[in-house]
């Protein structure tokens, strides 16, 4: 189908008239002229005149095609396929595949509501189907045939991913290719499917419509599982209108390790504890539910300190009792006595001679002293941040700027400017941005991080950096830089009480984990993950799995050690909240250029390789020449 | 050239087609051209005295002036005796091709009939008998050649009442016309020519064959000799309403070769035959076609 990528143009097209006006007013009245030397003219070649009408007819023909040409030249013609075909309309069914819809016969009544929308769409339209949960996949693509839409809805079935309708209404919207149509989402309608403040941009020539399969039935699902050095802890959840018991079973490594029972309030949550200390490395707590969800009836739990994140601190000297004697007990300070995370201590120098798997063993490395760090160390880490690991940096006394930018590496242009000591007096810093996961153990309470005193402070900034935190004096005190796949937090000051008293606040504890947290998270090292973030390769199923170590996406590190992760579905999910089909579409906001634009790079990239402008323009060129010569034979 | 013209500007033709009658337009044009002229070419054409020659032997005994003898004891003559120098008779084309040229004022046919007014108001002026005859495939109209003082009044009537009609055949007429004359004099063809040449020609050598001297004025339209035509044109033929579609632009060559040659032809082979053969524009005065008649009358007589 012809489409145009600027079809004002067309317009132009009207300047064909032009000539055609020309030529109905040049054409007057038949000359007639009574002349006494007519036999003179006899032998004349006049039966020329009907020729010469001829030729007038073709150049006529020439100029209006070369003009028409030339608008369609500028109008950049294209055979639209794909989003360029804007003409057909689309439904795209959205069945939602959680696990939440996974009770008894509530899976065969979501795809009955799809069938119905497949069968109620109009005769003209397209019909697509996606299923969705954490992430969305289009199982039919939108197509004339029918079965094919119908087919996918009899395939699908649910799986152990929690709704997110942020997903799918954007891949439904993906595949109108910026067609008009109609998205219906079958869903139970789950108010977590929308995270805070979600809102989806759909086309605005795109209609919502919900079918919605029902409130979930009552249920039971075990929502946590901690284990503790002498016991662990189930918190169950009962989604009913009604209290209930719930009976609690652990297996350890494939045996029974206990079991407990739980009275449990109408929608409300209760503790199970299952005394005794668990020994060995997977624990499974699961509840008797046969009426409710299955998949959140069990939980998983890798057991064992060896799920701890370790930590390496980098020292002066690799002393951390004497240089670095605050963050290592910060690090190690965890709930109930049980440590957070596994403190590793090395020297600048020692570094050197290390590996760099056992530097990528780490979740996080904190470097607190450049002194000694040689060529081999910092290669060591500038690989170790280029491959996705966290960095946390205390510019104090005794980081070198340059080392530490010769870390990061180019992308951060980072820059650390020691004090120089006629700076005045007494800072307090600011989050820049409360809402930043490092300052989440503060919300509300950020203003007890301006208790913090600083007497010193390096100046700190990169072009790519960005600003989490400044001082009082407007000066960066905590940013953010990214170092290839992995980040790094740069506090301008150090984490030794020299420079400030910042390790004897109560927020200092606080603010360490979560900043190791956060360097650590763009790298796999927790053990216990839901399914939809469960680490490439590893089955979207709740249990058991093995991972290497570092992220499994590095080629370098395939094959290394492995690390023992339980996978589990996403509790959440298990919330009965509903939203309202008016509070699920309030959600949706119909923008013109959601859809427009993407069809339009379409559209554009279509006309980009078609070229017939060019083409246009070289046909025009070849009728002008053509014209020219027929005028000139003419005059 | 024994005569030369005053600095004044020619007559337009069709300022003079506008004047009011006939003997206007005539006596404008002669009485204008006439006083521009520096001297006289009439000399020894009046019936009034021109000059006395000595008598030679053969001499007719009763033109010597016997009044001089007895004065001079010389023998004179002087032919004053005659009543009229020489016949002139104009033939006027009046077939339907003369008829073109209206829409630059003025006619082939109006041009030609002012000219024969202008010769025969010039020629009665000078005494000599002129008479006139219209054609086109036949003779319409026939005035015997006359000196008398009315007579010029009677050719100009015979002339304003003449119209263009019917086809041309040029040779026909003259060939009756040569037939019919008895004396010698001139005869002063106006026409087109549109015929064939070989044909007229032929009949214009009967005059001469008769010992009558012949003036050719060949009037044609400048369209006729130009072609200026531009646009795509039907031309419809004034004597036989025959049509031709033409592209002036196709057609223009070759026109122009064949007005040419036509009126190359006439040119030469006239002038190889001793016929003064003048070429008429009808764009261009009248004044030029009385000195071409006067150049050949001077020449003649």
């Amino acid at each position: 189908m012809l489409s145009f990528l600027s079809p004002l143009f067309l317009a132009g097209a009207a300047a064909a008239a032009v000539p055609i006006v020309l030529h109905l007013l040049k054409r007057e009245p038949e000359t007639r002229v009574q002349f006494a030397a007519v036999k003179l003219l006899k032998k004349a070649p006049v039966e020329h005149t009907r020729r010469r009408h001829l030729r007038e007819l073709i150049l006529l023909a020439l100029r209006v095609t070369a003009l028409v040409l030339l608008a369609l030249a500028f109008a950049r013609p294209f055979f639209a396929t794909g989003a360029a075909i804007g003409s057909t309309g689309v439904t795209i069914v959205a069945l939602d595949t959680s696990y939440s819809m996974s009770a008894p016969g509530r899976f065969e009544r979501a795809q009955q509501l799809a069938r119905d929308a497949i069968d109620r769409a109009p005769a003209n339209n397209l019909v697509g189907v996606v299923t969705f949960t954490d992430s969305a996949e289009t199982t039919a693509k939108p197509d004339g045939d029918r079965v094919l839409a119908r087919a996918a809805v009899d395939r699908a079935a649910p799986g152990f991913g929690a709704t997110r309708y942020r997903g799918a209404l954007s891949a439904a919207s993906q595949n109108l290719d910026g067609r008009h149509g109609t998205i219906v989402v079958v869903t139970d309608l789950q108010e977590s499917g929308w995270d805070a403040g979600d809102r989806v941009k759909v086309p605005a020539n795109t209609a919502i419509e919900v079918a919605d399969v029902g409130a979930l039935p009552p249920n039971l699902a075990v929502t946590a599982a901690r284990p503790l050095p002498d016991r662990i802890v189930a918190t169950v959840h009962n989604a009913g209108p009604r209290p209930r018991d719930a009976r609690v079973h652990l297996q350890i490594d494939g045996r029974p390790a206990g079991e407990a029972i739980v009275s449990l309030g109408a929608n409300q949550s209760a503790d199970a504890t299952i005394a005794g200390a668990p020994r060995g490395t997977r624990a499974v707590v699961t509840i008797d539910d046969p009426d409710g969800i299955a998949a959140d009836n069990a939980r998983y739990v890798v057991l064992g300190g060896g799920s701890r994140p370790s930590v390496l601190v980098v020292t002066g000297s690799g002393d951390l009792s004497r240089e670095a004697f605050y963050v290592q007990h910060a690090l190690a300070a965890g709930a109930a006595g049980d440590a957070a995370f596994q403190v590793v201590g090395v020297s600048g120098a020692q570094l050197g001679s290390w590996t760099d798997d056992s530097v990528a063993a780490n979740a996080a490395v904190l470097l607190l002293s450049t002194r000694g760090l040689e060529r081999r160390g910092r290669e060591l880490l500038a690989a170790y941040a280029q491959s996705g690991g966290g960095l946390l940096i205390a510019a104090g006394s005794e980081i070198d700027g340059d080392i530490v930018a010769d870390v990061l590496g180019t992308g951060a242009a980072l820059k650390v400017v020691a004090p120089t000591g006629s700076r005045p007096g007494v800072h307090t810093l600011a989050p820049a941005d409360a809402r930043h996961p490092v300052f989440q153990p503060f919300a509300g309470t950020t203003a007890t991080l301006g208790l913090v005193k600083f007497q010193n402070a390096s100046r700190i900034g990169g072009s790519g950096c960005q600003t989490l935190a400044r001082f009082t004096t407007g000066d960066p005190a905590l940013i953010e830089c990214p170092a290839g796949e992995g980040r790094a937090l740069v506090i301008a000051s150090d984490l030794d009480n020299k420079w400030s008293d910042f390790p004897v606040h109560a927020t200092f504890v606080p603010f360490v984990h979560e900043a190791v947290r956060y360097v650590a998270s763009a790298r796999a090292h927790a053990s216990d993950y839901l399914v939809g973030d469960a680490p490439a390769g590893v089955k979207r199923v709740p249990g058991f799995a093995t991972v290497p170590e570092g992220r499994a996406s590095n080629p370098l590190r395939a094959g290394s050690a492995m690390r023992l992760i339980a996978v589990n579905v996403d509790p959440r999910e298990a919330d009965p909240a509903r939203l309202t089909i008016e509070e699920f579409t309030s959600a949706v906001a119909p923008l013109k250029e959601a859809g427009s634009s993407e069809a339009r790079v379409e559209v554009r990239q279509q006309e980009d390789r078609q070229h017939l402008w060019q083409y246009a323009m070289a046909v025009m060129a070849l009728l002008l020449v053509a014209e020219g010569l027929l005028a000139a034979r003419t005059a | 050239m024994p005569w030369a013209a005053h600095d004044r500007p020619f007559l337009d033709p069709a300022v003079v087609a506008r004047l009011g009658t006939l003997e206007l337009k005539a006596r404008t044009i002669v009485e204008g051209f006439l006083s521009g002229l520096h001297r006289s070419p009439f000399k020894g054409f009046s019936v009034e005295f021109a000059e006395y020659r000595q008598y030679i032997p053969g001499d007719d005994l009763s033109t010597i002036d016997w009044k001089v003898f007895a004065r001079s004891d010389r023998y004179y003559i002087k032919k004053f005796e005659e009543e009229t120098n020489l016949d002139c008779h104009l033939l006027l084309d009046v077939s339907g091709s003369m008829g073109y040229g209206a829409h630059h004022g003025i006619t082939k046919f109006e041009y030609g009939a002012v000219l024969a007014a202008s010769l025969g108001y010039l020629m009665n002026r000078q005494r000599d008998a002129v008479g006139l005859t219209a054609f086109d495939e036949d003779i319409v109209s026939m005035l015997p050649a006359s000196a008398r003082p009315g007579h010029l009044t009677a050719l100009l009537v015979t002339l304003d009442r003449l119209r263009t009609g019917r086809q041309t055949n040029v040779s026909k007429p003259l060939h009756q016309m040569a037939n019919t004359l008895t004396k010698r004099g001139i005869v002063v063809l106006i026409s087109d020519l549109l015929d064939d040449p070989d044909e007229v020609i032929r009949g214009l050598k009967h005059f001469q064959f008769r010992g009558i001297d012949v003036i050719v004025f060949h009037v044609l339209d400048h369209d006729e000799i130009e072609f200026p035509f531009e646009r795509a044109t039907r031309f419809e033929d004034l004597e036989t309403t025959e049509e031709i579609m033409a592209v002036p632009g196709a057609v223009r060559d070759h026109y122009l070769r064949e007005i040419g040659g036509l009126i190359e032809k006439y040119r030469r082979e006239l002038g190889a035959n001793g016929i003064d053969y003048q070429l008429l524009d009808t764009n261009r005065p009248l004044e030029l076609a009385l000195m071409s008649y006067l150049s050949t009358r001077s020449r003649s007589y």
